[in-house]
Parts: structure tokens; C-alpha cells; sequence
């Protein structure tokens, strides 16, 4: 009997040991952090801006009863000089614990991009036990991150959401961004032969608007967030912004690219046709010769006709072959594009380097010290392109194809 | 010695969770670079010759545990020393697997917990175990393998299938030339995890079949170093060199990569649990070591009894050991592998295989 009632109070001694509570957080009491920015103030100190969600906004506004409660996101900002002390600098503003584990986009303030570099700031966020490193980076292009951060976003209330969706979805359909988490950015930053590319942000509209609610509920929201070109770094520090083609042509090199129309000129009219790619992928060879490095650009691409708006005979299997010969040139145009931009900056930021370093280590000790300054920009660039146009989509001539 | 029979598949077993214990978490042989799995490979060709070894002491003296045949080999007076040093040395190191443990929970998981409470938990579960006596532990070990290959198989798809390995991560091989590589299997691999084997030689006796040690024994090396390899590979051509030497725990950093279809990510709980399973058994098996050569020596009879004042040791030897992680691991690396595994783990054991030879050459002549 008294050993039973040992193991009783063994039993009960053990509920209150093993609740696991040593350091509990109530959900209630956690700021969940969905974004954060930073900043460099003009006195050089950081700025960092956090975007915390507002759990009963975000599901009221599910649920289609819940416009006008309130903002999905709250924001909050500390300064100070290092980037762990103003944040927890930012907790005297914080009603809540902050909580980083669900924080799935940082942005970088051009400024700061620009004028410190993003090799510091990075180091931070690495140790920590609660962010992860799968988080998103991007570049706030020509705004502050406390600005991109404030701004209100329709359909995908969290605008953190919106800004990852909106990366992947440009990624797998159009190609001039692309979705860069903080592993990658430091796998890129810490390779020689490769310098980082990362997608920017910026807004279009007037940043306080887009603070408020109204900016969500028009339809036109007079504030939008967009995706905004590449970001080219050298030594960790923002050189120079592409666009347009050149961003297609580094993400086409950089082989991100799943999905995307390429435009192509046909018998003296421009951009009459679109070249729907379904799959696309790029190979980078490296080759010595006499001393020289060389790199040969590889693409291959395959898709259908989606679009032609000139009379010509789609039903002909060599006017096709015709047509993807334009296709590789427009390509070609696009990637030589692109590595003229690196060149110009003095920046590999298609890993050209690393692919001699794997494939030609001894080489490589050579070139290593002065591969983003010398040889680089010196660098021969070949490229193939080999296009295949399976289809023609639901018609085979177009309507102005008179017979 | 206790009463116990242990099968020759759960020897298997018990060696291959003994192997990976720790071994699997930390950055085993990042010495050579992106080498490091052609490294662990080669590490295991030497720990099978090891494995040998052992196995060679363990025939001539197959009823006996090492603490018992060191007498015989050495004499009463140096083969108690030497055995003496033994227990030492097997208490040191459960203590610094516990250590590895707590500082592995404390970096990653539970930052405000103070290591003591930890440490504490983790071997009140191993006192309940080694209590048990070894056969509850083979025991467990079946059960566990299996839980842990089940993790290990679904990581292994969840990594390849989230697009992640980029094998041009492991390229160029051999930048820095087979010398390195070899310094690395010569000073760290080579006893940390294969020379360490050594310490199951004190559950040799219990095997029922004992033709099948030998293989049992080979087949846990070579996969256990395969694994190895493979996860060490697998970290590189994940993370990259840079990330795969700066992180505490690559595995860890690697599993958190994995993202899948929006919802098959933070997997860290993969982790984990390998973690726990592992340095469950490395610190049970050293844990176990310490108490079978203290009971044989000091003539005890219920080994089970001195189970609580040789955990108490470790435990407290497992905190005072190092005032930072940074300094247990230099500690590891600078004392451990380099003076104390060489030592018990190579030098011993081949010494003592030279005076048996010597010795049971004499008995048959005569």
C-alpha cells in the first residue's frame, strides 16, 4: 500500500515536471513576425522595421465579414546599432514576444545594400535559433524597406504572402525575378567565382497611401508593390540594377527560368510572334584554351507557338525550323545581354567562376585572385541555343494567312 | 559479469547506432574539405582492419570481457592499471557525448534551459536503461534502428525530391590532394566514429552466435561508414563548403532546407529525433562500458548498483568538463582524438593483440 501510494505521488510529481513549460510562450502572447526590414539611418545606425500580423484581422477578413477592422499588419520600428539590439530595442514599442520563426521575407534598404554591403547584417539572422534560413530576400528598389513594408496589399492580405508569391509565380511564368532565400544568397556570397543577383522590390504610388486602409479597399489600389529587376552585388555591396531582358537573360543563365513567352521578330516586323517555352534549361561549360578561360552557354528550350500576328504558313515544318532559328537569336541576344551587364560592373554573377573552380581546379588557383576584375570581363562567352517548337497551340494558321 | 544473451543482429544494430550516435550530427572529417565523404570512406576500410583487431582479442579470450583478459595479458598489477585507465577513459567520453547533447538542444532548441537540467533528464533515461542491464538496451536498439532508418529513408527522399543537392557543390575533388585527406582519416576519422568499436568489446562475451559477430560486426562498420559518407556528401552538395563548415550541426542546417509543396518544411524535429537516438546509445554503450569494468574490477556484485554513482560522475563531469561549447569541442580535438583515442583505441588494443599472439604461441608449443 505504501508503495503504491510512492508511486502515486511519483505520478503526480512528474505531470507538473514534465509539462515542458521551462520556457513557454503563449500563442497569445507572441508578435508574429511576418516580415522584416532594415534600414541604414543617415547617422549610420540600422533601422529595422518589423511586420507583424494581426491574427483576428487576417481571419476576419477570411471569413468576408472583416473589411474594415482593421490592418492584417501592424508595424513596428526601432533603430540601433547592431541589428539583434534594435530589435529587441523594438520590444519597448511591442506588446508582444517577438517571434521569428514564422518570418519569411527580409528586406534590405537600397541604401544600406548600396553603401554597407549585406555580408554584416546577414550574420545575425544565421545564428539565430528562430529564423530560418529558408526566409526570402529581396531589395527594396529605390524606396526604404520601412516603405515597402508598410504598404497594404488586395487579394493576399499578409503582404509578406504576397511579396513570395509574387516572386514564385514571376519566377515560373515570366522569369525577370526570382525567389532568393538567405541559404542561397550566402551559399553565392561566399563562393569566389560567383557574386549574389537578388530580385528587388519597389513600390509604384505614393508609400503612405499604401499604408492605409483605403489602399485596399478599391478596387485599383492606388499603391501597389511590384517586382522590380535584379540586383547586382559585388564584394557584398549593391553595384547596379538590370531590367527587362538582361534580368531574363541572367535568370536565364542562372537556369530559374521554367516559364516564359519570348517575343521574336519575323521577316522585318517586330515582336509579331511568342515563343511559349514549357521547359528551359542551361548548362555553363568551361573550357582553358591556350591560357584562356572560356565559357559555353548551353540552352535548350522547348514550347509551342502562342502567338503569331503575321501571315505565315505555321502548317510548314521548314518555315517552323525557320522560325526557331530566329528564336535561338533572340535568345542569344537576351544572354549576351546579360554577361555585357556583368562584364560592365565587373561582376560574375553567373557563377562562371565557380564552374572553373570545379572543373578546372588547377587553372582556377590562377585565376581566383583576380577573376572578377581581369578575367571575367575579359572572359570569351559562347552560347548555343537550341529551340524546338513542338506545337502551335488550338490552330495551326492564324486568320491573316490568306490561302 | 551478468547474466546476458544478445543476438548477433542486435550486436549489428548496437554498433551501427553506437557508429552514427554523434558522429552523424557534427561535421565529421570537414578537415579535407569537400573531401570530407571520400574521407569517411576511406576511415572505414581502417575501421574494419580496427574491427579486426578487436575482433582477434575477443577469440583468444572469448568468454572474457577486455577488463578480465587485460589481467591475463599484462599481469595483475599492469593489467589493473591499464584497465583502471579504461574506465576512465569510458566515463570521460560518455560524459562528453552528454555534453554534445546538451549543447546540441541548448544551440537550437530550448536556449533557456540551463544545461544541467538537460543533461540531467537525458541520463536519468540512461541510468533507468543501463539498470535494465544490457540486453533491455540491445533490445531498444531493435527498435529504435528501425524508427531511425524510417526518418533517415523519408529525409533522404524529402532532400532529393525538394531539388536541393547540387552535386557540382562536391567539385573539385581532391583540391588539396590526397595528403589532406589522409591527414584527416589518420587524426580524426579513423577513431572517431570507427576505432571507437572498440568499446562494444565489452558486450562481445554475450553474443550467442559467435560465428556471426565477425560479420555482423563488418556489415555495421562499412554500412555505418557508408551513411556517414553519404550524409556528409549530402550536407556539402546542400549547404555548400562554406555553410557545411560553419554550421555546429550541418545535418541540422540541411534539414531545415527542405521545402516542399508549402507545407513539408521546418523538419527539424527529423533531427531531433535521430539525435536523441543516437547519443542515447553512444552515452548508454560508453555509460556501460565504465560499469562492466568497474564492477569486474573491483569485484562488485550487482552492477546494477553502481549505475547512480557512475551516472552522478558523468553528469557532472559532462558540465564541468568546458565553459563553452567552443572550448569541448577544442578540447575534443586537441586532447580527445589526438592523445586519448590513438591511445585506447589503436596502441592499446594492438599492443595487447601482440602479447596474446605471444603468449598462446608459447601455450602451443608446449
Amino acid at each position: 500500500m505504501k508503495r503504491k501510494s510512492f508511486i502515486l505521488v511519483l505520478y503526480f510529481g512528474c505531470f507538473l515536471t514534465l509539462t515542458g513549460c521551462w520556457s513557454q510562450k503563449e500563442l497569445t502572447d507572441l508578435a508574429i513576425i511576418s516580415a522584416m526590414g532594415i534600414d541604414l539611418t543617415e547617422n549610420g545606425e540600422y533601422a529595422s522595421t518589423l511586420q507583424i500580423i494581426n491574427p483576428s484581422n487576417v481571419a476576419g477578413g477570411l471569413q468576408g465579414g472583416g473589411a474594415g477592422q482593421g490592418p492584417p499588419v501592424s508595424i513596428y520600428t526601432a533603430t540601433g546599432s547592431s541589428i539583434i539590439e534594435m530589435n529587441q530595442r523594438a520590444s519597448k514599442k511591442l506588446p508582444r514576444r517577438r517571434y521569428y520563426a514564422h518570418t519569411n521575407v527580409l528586406v534590405i534598404g537600397e541604401e544600406l545594400a548600396r553603401k554597407e554591403g549585406i555580408t554584416g547584417i546577414l550574420d545575425a539572422i544565421e545564428r539565430h535559433q528562430e529564423f530560418r534560413m529558408t526566409a526570402v530576400i529581396i531589395i527594396a528598389h529605390g524606396v526604404k524597406a520601412s516603405d515597402l513594408l508598410k504598404v497594404l496589399t488586395p487579394v493576399d492580405k499578409i503582404p509578406a504572402n504576397k511579396i513570395i508569391k509574387n516572386l514564385r509565380f514571376t519566377e515560373e511564368q515570366w522569369g525577370e525575378v526570382f525567389t532568393l532565400n538567405l541559404q542561397d544568397v550566402k551559399k553565392d556570397m561566399t563562393a569566389v567565382g560567383k557574386s549574389p543577383v537578388i530580385s528587388g522590390f519597389s513600390i509604384e504610388g505614393d508609400p503612405v497611401q499604401g499604408s492605409k486602409m483605403e489602399n485596399v479597399q478599391t478596387s485599383d489600389p492606388e499603391t501597389t508593390l511590384s517586382a522590380t529587376g535584379l540586383a547586382i552585388f559585388k564584394e557584398g555591396k549593391l553595384v547596379d540594377w538590370i531590367d527587362g531582358k538582361t534580368a531574363r537573360g541572367t535568370v536565364l543563365i542562372l537556369d530559374k527560368i521554367k516559364n516564359t513567352g519570348i517575343s521574336f521578330d519575323w521577316k522585318d516586323k517586330k515582336d509579331v510572334g511568342t515563343f511559349q517555352v514549357i521547359r528551359m534549361n542551361s548548362k555553363n561549360i568551361a573550357t582553358m584554351k591556350k591560357g584562356k578561360p572560356k565559357i559555353t552557354v548551353e540552352v535548350k528550350a522547348e514550347g509551342y507557338l502562342s502567338e503569331i500576328r503575321t501571315a505565315v504558313n505555321l502548317t510548314d515544318p521548314k518555315i517552323l525550323i525557320e522560325m526557331e532559328d530566329t528564336i535561338e537569336k533572340t535568345i542569344k541576344e537576351e544572354i549576351l545581354l546579360a554577361v555585357e551587364e556583368g562584364k560592365k560592373v565587373k561582376s560574375d554573377i553567373f557563377g562562371f567562376g565557380q564552374v572553373f573552380h570545379q572543373n578546372h581546379p588547377k587553372e582556377w588557383q590562377k585565376l581566383k585572385a583576380e577573376w572578377h576584375d581581369v578575367h571575367f570581363p575579359e572572359l570569351t562567352v559562347d552560347v548555343n541555343v537550341e529551340v524546338y517548337i513542338r506545337r502551335t497551340g488550338l490552330r495551326n494558321n492564324p486568320s491573316v494567312l490568306k490561302q | 559479469m551478468e547474466k546476458a544473451k544478445i543476438g548477433a543482429y542486435q550486436f549489428f544494430v548496437l554498433l551501427l547506432l553506437f557508429e552514427l550516435g554523434s558522429a552523424v550530427l557534427v561535421p565529421i572529417a570537414i578537415g579535407a574539405n569537400r573531401d570530407a565523404w571520400i574521407a569517411i570512406l576511406i576511415s572505414t576500410v581502417g575501421g574494419v582492419l580496427l574491427f579486426f583487431v578487436y575482433y582477434r582479442l575477443y577469440k583468444f579470450y572469448p568468454q572474457l570481457t577486455p577488463t578480465e583478459y587485460m589481467e591475463k595479458l599484462l599481469g595483475k598489477f599492469f593489467g589493473k592499471i591499464l584497465a583502471f585507465a579504461y574506465i576512465l577513459f569510458f566515463v570521460y567520453i560518455s560524459a562528453r557525448v552528454l555534453r554534445d547533447f546538451g549543447e546540441m538542444l541548448l544551440s537550437f532548441a530550448y536556449v533557456d534551459t540551463p544545461l544541467f537540467i538537460v543533461n540531467t533528464l537525458f541520463i536519468l533515461v540512461i541510468i533507468y536503461a543501463l539498470q535494465k542491464g544490457i540486453e533491455v538496451i540491445a533490445r531498444t536498439g531493435e527498435l529504435f534502428f528501425n524508427l531511425l532508418y524510417l526518418l533517415a529513408v523519408i529525409g533522404f527522399i524529402l532532400i532529393i525530391s525538394s531539388g536541393l543537392i547540387d552535386l557540382n557543390q562536391l567539385k573539385p575533388y581532391l583540391e588539396q590532394g590526397w595528403t589532406t585527406v589522409f591527414n584527416v582519416v589518420v587524426t580524426e576519422t579513423l577513431y572517431v566514429p570507427f576505432g571507437e568499436a572498440f568499446v562494444l568489446s565489452v558486450i562481445l562475451p554475450y553474443i550467442k552466435d559467435t560465428k556471426k559477430i565477425k560479420y555482423a560486426g563488418i556489415a555495421g562498420i562499412v554500412l555505418s561508414g557508408i551513411n556517414l559518407s553519404l550524409v556528409m556528401a549530402i550536407n556539402i552538395s546542400v549547404l555548400g563548403i562554406d555553410l557545411a563548415t560553419r554550421s555546429q550541426f550541418p545535418l541540422l542546417t540541411t534539414v531545415q532546407s527542405i521545402q516542399i509543396a508549402e507545407f513539408l518544411e521546418r523538419l527539424d524535429v527529423f533531427f531531433m529525433v535521430s539525435m536523441v537516438i543516437g547519443i542515447f546509445f553512444k552515452a548508454s554503450i560508453y555509460f556501460y562500458a565504465a560499469v562492466s569494468g568497474t564492477t569486474i574490477l573491483f569485484k562488485f556484485k550487482e552492477p546494477s548498483k553502481l549505475v547512480y554513482p557512475i551516472g552522478l560522475v558523468i553528469l557532472f563531469m559532462s558540465i564541468t568538463i568546458a565553459n563553452s561549447y567552443s572550448e569541448h569541442l577544442k578540447e575534443g580535438l586537441d586532447l580527445t582524438t589526438r592523445f586519448l583515442h590513438p591511445f585506447f583505441l589503436v596502441l592499446a588494443p594492438v599492443f595487447l593483440l601482440a602479447i596474446a599472439y605471444v603468449k598462446n604461441r608459447k601455450r602451443k608449443k608446449k
